[in-house]
């Protein structure tokens, strides 16, 4: 067989044309910028501030209560305004840091479907047989949220219904044990 | 009409994805038939491509343009993500070499590439990808040695010896090819 022969003979394994995941999949995975997120809620917060100050100064002149507690009460709503707006952002950070870590759902020890990033503060799963849920580690603080399971370095694991879920991140989520609240979306089979 | 990045790599990494598909765009079809021809698997090559451009975006990325090409630095770095998932899995492409073609009416040159990639996934690590990037990809020598870390007469005598040793194993197929043109 000559050089030509044996050239020849090698093209015959023609290698597929790369797959069109390949270009969403990284478009998917590139990096956004968390501080353009940040941002515009921080701005919120530092309006709602300056518009809570005016009214407070408002009422100071109209109103016979001590300044003070217009103060007191200008500082917890502020408070409250703020804390909201940093469990939001550790919430969105979350499920970014989750989706960058090509996240494997099992449910009960077996591979089961992927997660569903479609919300921007928490993030969905299928569980056969059960329905959709929806998980996060900040506690939304509302109703039909429960505390089910735990994030511990790569490992999420929870209870949904009958199956316990664990997803195998191939990046650490949190480096100490943080809890995981779940909510069973009703309706969504 | 959006203006071509003069720097599309730090346009990228400071937040700007079109910069970034645009490397991507530029770059990743022979990578990725590289990475499918290391690995014989879809998903993995897949997975290799993507892993080696957002490596491009991290702090501690080492790509320097003074030392090599962003397409040399790109192959190279594929080269290492297959070899380190090819140790880790010890998965042999001679177990089952994985084809696209349709078996029809080119049955015999299917058979023939089978035989191909049977037979270039059976030869040591080193004589293989030096095969690939200068058959597949029609890189020069020096660009190979960059690649692999070798020196340039060591990429010539393992793509010699590559040659020697398809040529051998193969030989029972030339006239079949050459019967079915």
């Amino acid at each position: 067989m000559n050089d030509t022969e044996l050239d020849q003979l090698l093209d015959s394994w023609e290698a597929p044309p790369p797959p069109s995941t390949l270009r969403s999949g990284l478009r998917a995975r590139f990096p956004r910028s968390e501080r353009r997120r940040l941002s515009p809620r921080l701005g919120w917060a530092l309006a709602f501030a300056a518009a809570s100050c005016t009214v407070v100064f408002g009422l100071a002149q109209v109103n016979t209560k001590p300044v003070e507690s217009h103060f007191t009460e200008l500082f917890n709503h502020v408070y409250e305004h703020v804390t909201g707006v940093m469990a939001s952002w550790e919430a969105s950070d979350l499920v970014t840091r989750i989706r960058e870590s090509r996240p494997k759902v099992y449910f009960d020890g077996q591979l089961g479907p992927a997660l569903r990033f479609d919300r921007a503060k928490v993030v969905d799963v299928d569980v056969p047989g059960e329905g959709r849920y929806s998980f996060t580690s900040v506690n939304p603080k509302r109703e039909g949220w429960t505390e089910a399971g735990h994030i511990h370095d790569k490992t999420i694991q929870f209870r949904a219904g009958r199956k316990l879920v664990r997803i195998e991140c191939a990046s650490t989520i949190f480096d100490s044990d943080r809890p995981v609240f779940v909510k069973h979306r009703t309706g969504v089979e | 009409m959006r203006k071509q990045p003069e720097n599309p790599l730090r346009e990228a990494r400071q937040g700007d994805e079109a910069a970034f598909l645009l490397l991507f765009d530029e770059h990743h079809p022979p990578l990725f038939r590289f990475a499918w021809r290391l690995t014989g698997s879809m998903s993995d090559a897949e997975d290799i491509v993507q892993e080696c451009f957002l490596a491009l975006l991290k702090p501690g990325c080492s790509f320097d343009p003074a030392r090599s090409s962003m397409r040399t630095y790109l192959f190279g770095a594929v080269r290492n993500q297959a070899l380190k998932r090819l140790q880790r899995q010890e998965q042999s492409l001679a177990a089952e070499p994985i084809l696209f073609r349709t078996p029809e009416a080119e049955l015999l040159r299917d058979e023939a590439a089978r035989a191909v990639a049977s037979a270039i996934a059976a030869l040591p690590e080193t004589q293989r990808e030096v095969l690939l990037l200068a058959h597949y990809e029609q890189l020069a020598l020096a660009e190979i040695a960059q690649i692999t870390q070798l020196e340039i007469g060591a990429v010539k005598s393992r793509l010699q010896r590559a040659r020697v040793t398809l040529r051998e194993v193969l030989a029972a197929w030339a006239p079949q090819l050459e019967g079915s043109k």
